[in-house]
């Protein structure tokens, strides 16, 4: 679905926690994210600390849309 | 470490007053069974009845949703018992005597526990496709208290199941069995001296440990929780690793896998002949990245400080574990340590689809056990021991696969053990 999107003329931040497979499908922004089962989330936090968890990542895949990238690049959070 | 399996063939199963193995048959009475499986405050707390029935090959019989198979086995000489740390307690096994009861399995049935549990048809399309439609079945149909929560369901049949066939392999501790046959791997030093010049193999098995009713124990500790660390091969054929799996009934390794795990038998049996068969590596597949990378990195280091020349690497389950299996590859590859890796294909319908979810060049040598999206009909069968009220959605079944018939149009995911990892069935593996 990335490289269909970008085909297209549309940039796509692929937010997912197994990076070695977003990068072997050919993705070019990548955000690493929590676990496979919440990916945009983790349980073990209080709704405050999620909150500011969800928060911090979705506010660098934003980000990650303004970096000119010149190879598929994994963007640490 | 050295085990001496002494193999009891079971030629039939007949429900009895009494329980024995007498001249190859299998007496059972269902009482005596149900009163050892209840001795577990677990069963006892969220397993309301147990219902035992038989199902033998060529019978037109359909057991689901089917969640473990289990062979009975019990030791008759060396430390230890079987399943060590959660039927026998805590101690070594994989060496001394275990008798095998063999030509049959324990299953467990009943109402299911996550989605993702199995059918085994005794004949037709099916039984083609699963090994235990050749196995005389001994079948505990489970029903949960109400209101029991998954997790607690899971644990009492994974107990139920692992009880009665402990219960079953015990018949069999005072008979001559019909065969036997010795297991032996050596030290380092002493096999390096023994069988100089052969290459060094090791097995490097991974179990599945997504959490969430997908699961595996060794010697009792949730598999998710360790880091990779060596086995003995011989210890998995006492119980070592057991499955406490709801996950796709086609590539999950049942505790009968664990059991009977072919990649050890097949290394048992070029040992000493072509290779050098040092040891077992048992690696998890968690859902963390980190704990992906921990994973592979420690596997890699073992697999290293032993001077192993080769690996052969089992996947379980689909999916993110295929990243697992390709870090596993790489790093090993890396290394210079050649790799073989056994897994399957979710490559779709059509069979058109990328097959796993992520590859290398460097994985240039791969047994697959088969494309478990194909689509199968399996023909309407006489007798349900289960219940078909989920054929519908378990992984590998839509709406509708459930025909008015009975018949039933799935993905082959739907059929225990058909696409098996460890190549046990006989798609394409052997």
């Amino acid at each position: 679905m990335v490289k269909e999107i970008e085909r297209v003329g549309i940039p796509v931040v692929h937010m997912c926690t197994i990076t070695p497979i977003s990068l072997t499908v050919g993705a070019n922004r990548i955000i690493p994210t929590i676990a496979i089962p919440h990916p945009l989330g983790n349980p073990t936090l209080t709704k405050e600390d999620e909150y500011s968890l969800r928060y911090k990542l979705v506010d660098a895949a934003i980000k990650a849309f303004s970096v000119e990238v010149d190879k598929q690049t994994v963007f640490e959070v | 470490m050295k085990l001496e399996l002494g193999f009891i063939q079971i030629k039939d199963i007949q429900f009895s007053n009494e329980c024995a193995v007498k001249d190859g048959i299998l007496y059972v009475n269902a009482d005596d069974v149900k009163a050892f499986v209840y001795e577990n405050d677990d069963v006892k707390a969220y397993i309301e009845s147990i219902e035992l029935d038989i199902a033998k090959p060529g019978e037109s019989v359909r057991i689901t949703p089917v969640k473990d198979v289990i062979e009975p086995r019990v030791k008759v000489e060396g430390p230890g018992g079987i399943f060590p740390g959660v039927v026998s307690k805590v101690d070594t096994v994989g060496s001394g005597k275990t008798h095998v009861l063999k030509g049959m399995a324990v299953v467990t049935a009943g109402k299911i526990v996550g989605f993702q549990e199995g059918i085994i048809d005794m004949t037709g399309t099916g039984a083609q496709y699963t090994p235990f439609s050749k196995t005389l079945n001994l079948v505990l149909v489970v029903k949960p208290v109400a209101g029991t929560k998954q997790h607690d369901y899971e644990r009492a049949v994974r107990f139920a199941g692992l009880r009665a066939a402990t219960f079953i392999g015990e018949l069999g501790r005072n008979l001559v069995p019909d065969e036997t046959k010795t297991y032996e791997t050596y030290g380092v030093i002493e096999g390096y001296n023994k069988l100089p010049g052969l290459p060094r193999v090791g097995y490097l098995h991974m179990l599945q440990t997504q959490g969430l009713l997908h699961d595996t124990y060794v010697y009792g500790v949730d598999a998710k929780r360790i880091v990779a660390t060596l086995l003995n091969p011989t210890e998995t054929m006492d119980g070592a690793i057991l499955s406490g799996n709801c996950v796709s009934a086609c590539d999950k390794n049942t505790t009968y896998h664990h059991l009977n795990n072919p990649v050890v038998a097949e290394l048992f049996e070029q040992h000493g002949k072509t290779i050098n068969y040092v040891c077992n590596i048992i690696t998890n597949e968690n859902v963390y990245l980190a704990d992906k990378q921990r994973g592979s990195d420690w596997a890699a280091k073992l697999t290293k400080l032993l001077d192993l020349d080769a690996v052969i690497v089992s996947e379980e389950g689909f999916g993110n574990p295929d990243a697992d299996l390709i870090m596993n590859c790489v790093k090993n590859e890396k290394q210079g340590i050649k790799t073989v890796l056994i897994t399957d294909e979710y490559a779709g319908q059509d069979g058109k689809s990328q097959s796993l979810a992520d590859s290398d060049p460097l994985a240039d040598a791969v047994v697959s056990g088969g494309n478990a999206n194909m689509v199968i009909v399996l023909p309407p069968m006489d007798k349900v021991i289960g219940t078909l009220d989920f054929v519908d959605v378990i992984a590998g079944g839509h709406a509708g696969s459930l025909r008015p018939d009975g018949s039933i149009e799935a993905e082959l995911q739907v059929i225990t053990g058909a696409t098996n990892e460890m190549g046990f069935n006989c798609m394409s593996a052997r």
